[in-house]
């Protein structure tokens, strides 16, 4: 609007004339030279003030944006580009960051990112000072706060709380050990799951083996007390020791004879029909361990039950066992000069595996109790597994010959869910095999198991590569390795 | 990996303008960095919202909590349940997985639902296609003395109320909704058990009146 008009329309604004009359008088007034002049400076005002409406407006807009950045987490390299073209903040002229660098974090100026190791949790205020195109260089800087989301390392969360020692049936959170088995070696851990560490509960877990050097028989038995029981922990233990003690100072002396002697006559004869009837008195003598394994614990059970009734107050419970429910494998193994016979059992979800001399096949010694959505595990403190019509008890057992083996491996579901994830994958050889080269070092930490004979250090190391990190698997974790 | 899912099924109707929104804005981000400073919730709850006013929409899909960030919800229109629960079959159906031979499936989805009014839609269709879904618990909470919690009880037996719609007890509500998934997340890890029933969470805070 020229100088002239404006004075023109204000005085029609201040209603003293008509838009369509304008006399000479106006007309010369509205061309006065001191009139054009000071209606120029206010023309200059009002612009002045539309641009500075402009900034302040686009100023507010700005600090209003969101900009979008990832959520990082502490020790992980972090890095998020802030695109200002597409955030339409191509006339936002960047000074700095404030409140980055505190939580280990920098502003990369020629990515326009920020970027960093962060070392600080939380959601954490960060302040942008900037200016935008058309303010003054010295003018005071804007400033626009956000916020950037930093996750706590998922490990420094849990807690390792030590396990009340003066309980009564207290375990140690760690076991390990190492032995020799005839002909082969055993190395054995046991440890205690991050859940458990993180609210100071026990182990559930346990194991037990012995070499009788009288016969070249080995047991080795493994067992997961169910974690929602609150003596499983002692139901795992007695389950193995008993199996262990049965074999020890239990089997019927007859049966062993009759058992021993058919296996030398068949060792000559290689004959099938022995061989059948061998099997059969085989899994009746590990039937006979399993009931006496089962009597254990419910005698200790019923026992505990009346002396201290106080420790049995869980309404799921219909009877004293149910509070020692556990599962539990176990195998008995002898080299013969036909090869090694191997015997299992196996009720709950824990594997047994053999894995033949050049590593070629791997044979699954039992099924597994796995239900749909968990839970569907069976324990040997349940008696309706002896006489389940839908999984009837004699399927449980196993009895194979192998020629000779180099790994035979039992273990918990704490190693099993991480590393095999599905039952399926059991049934594979190449998961094996990833399995065996996991142990040899192949894994993120470098954790190396040495199976050589000569290495007496092994069950530390076994141990230390059962620390492995896997989300959502921090159950208690028990390896048994036959090598 | 085996995620636990949770669905927060929120009610932006404009009944629930001012204080309530803000309330339940607030108690979802709260939750959030709680949860995330738990370390069987941050390994395996994923959350995802749904909104509801006169239209339903996943306003975030299910997300990892180290991934999570809330975004902004406004309170106007209606109160569409039904159609909100349509959004979440749909929703659980593709983000959700199932158990196959090869894969362990997700863990059954946890729902909260929270609304502060009556459906003013055809709920009733949309509750026939939810009750197709496999979940685990699901509760519902009847905010201040407007709510249907009949129509709640259709959809689920937990149903909560609360006296009244304000921060304290919207936040209560969002407390324990936090400390009841961090009581499934650790149960799943723990046993590989999902929680069963009311029973088996936190005990509701005095603010929570549960309706029978």
């Amino acid at each position: 609007m020229s100088a002239s008009n404006y004075i023109l329309s204000l005085l029609e604004n201040k209603k003293i004339i008509s838009a369509d009359i304008v006399s000479d008088f106006i007309k010369a007034f509205s061309e006065d030279k001191e009139n054009i002049s000071l209606a120029e400076q206010i023309i200059q005002n009002q612009n002045l003030i539309m641009m500075n409406f402009k900034l302040k407006s686009r100023i507010e807009d700005i600090k209003r944006l969101s900009i979008p950045l990832k959520n990082g987490t502490v020790g992980k390299d972090f890095k998020s580009v802030i695109n200002y073209d597409d955030l339409n903040l191509s006339d936002l002229i960047f000074t700095e960051f404030r409140g980055l660098e505190e939580i280990g974090l920098k502003y990369n100026e020629i990515e326009d990112s920020i970027e960093g190791n962060p070392i600080q949790s939380g959601d954490h205020n960060i302040q942008l000072l900037f200016r935008i195109d058309g303010e003054n260089e010295d003018s005071e800087l804007n400033i626009k706060e956000f916020s950037i989301i930093i996750n706590p390392d998922p490990k420094s969360l849990w807690k390792d709380i030590e396990s009340d020692k003066n309980d009564p049936f207290w375990k140690d959170d760690n076991v390990s050990t190492v032995d020799i088995v005839g002909e082969k070696k055993i190395v054995i851990a046991s440890k205690r799951g991050r859940s458990h560490a993180n609210v100071g509960s026990f182990r559930d877990d346990d194991f037990a083996y012995k070499y009788f050097n009288n016969s070249g028989w080995t047991v080795v038995a493994v067992s997961d007390g169910a974690g929602s029981y609150s003596l499983s922990r002692k139901g795992s233990e007695i389950a193995c020791n008993a199996v262990v003690e049965y074999f020890e100072k239990h089997s019927d002396i007859d049966l062993h004879k009759d058992f021993e002697d058919k296996l030398l006559e068949f060792d000559m004869s290689r004959d099938e029909v022995l061989l059948n009837e061998i099997q059969i008195l085989a899994k009746k003598n590990l039937y006979k361990a399993t009931v006496f394994a089962h009597n254990e614990i419910k005698e200790f059970a019923d026992k505990l039950a009346i002396e201290k009734p106080e420790l049995f107050n869980n309404p799921k419970a219909k009877s004293p066992i149910d509070y020692f429910h556990s599962t539990l494998i176990f195998t008995l193994f002898k080299k013969f000069d036909f090869g090694y016979l191997v015997l299992t059992f196996g009720v709950g979800d824990c594997p047994i595996a053999i894995v033949n001399k050049d590593k070629t096949i791997t044979s699954l010694m039992n099924w597994l109790d796995v239900g749909e959505f968990g839970g569907g595990t069976r324990f040997i403190t349940q008696p309706e597994i002896f006489h389940s019509e839908s999984n009837p008890m004699a399927t449980r057992f196993n009895f194979q010959i192998f020629p000779d083996f180099s790994y035979l491996f039992l273990m918990t579901d704490g190693i099993y869910d991480p590393k095999f994830v599905v039952e399926a994958n059991l049934e594979k050889n190449e998961k094996w095999q990833e399995f065996i080269s996991d142990l040899e070092g192949n894994n993120d930490d470098k954790s190396k198991v040495n199976f050589n004979y000569a290495n007496e250090e092994i069950d530390i190391e076994l141990s230390k590569w059962m620390d492995f990190w896997s989300p959502g698997n921090h159950d208690d974790r028990t390896l048994a390795i036959i090598y | 990996m085996r995620k636990l899912p949770v669905y927060l099924l929120l009610d932006c109707s404009g009944s629930m303008m001012g204080e309530p929104i803000e309330a339940v804005k607030n108690g979802v981000q709260v939750m959030v960095s709680t949860l995330r400073n738990n370390p069987q919730a941050i390994e395996t709850a994923f959350i995802s919202i749904i909104t509801f006013d006169s239209s339903a929409r996943q306003i975030i899909p299910l997300t990892e909590l180290s991934n999570f960030q809330m975004k902004d919800i406004q309170a106007t229109g209606t109160t569409s349940l039904g159609e909100a629960l349509k959004v979440l079959s749909n929703s659980i159906d593709t983000e959700v997985a199932k158990t196959t031979p090869e894969t362990k499936g997700d863990w059954k989805p946890l729902v909260f639902i929270m609304t502060d009014g009556m459906p003013t839609d055809d709920w009733k269709s949309g509750l026939a296609e939810f009750q197709k879904r496999k979940t685990g618990i699901v509760v519902a909470c009847a905010a201040g003395n407007n709510a249907d919690s009949e129509a709640l009880k259709a959809i689920t037996d937990n149903v909560v109320s609360l006296a009244t719609a304000d921060t304290q007890s919207i936040g209560k509500f969002f407390q324990w909704v936090t400390a009841s998934i961090g009581v499934s997340s650790t149960k799943v890890e723990d046993s590989g058990k999902e929680v069963g029933g009311l029973n088996e969470l936190p005990p509701p805070p005095s603010e929570l009146n549960i309706v029978v």
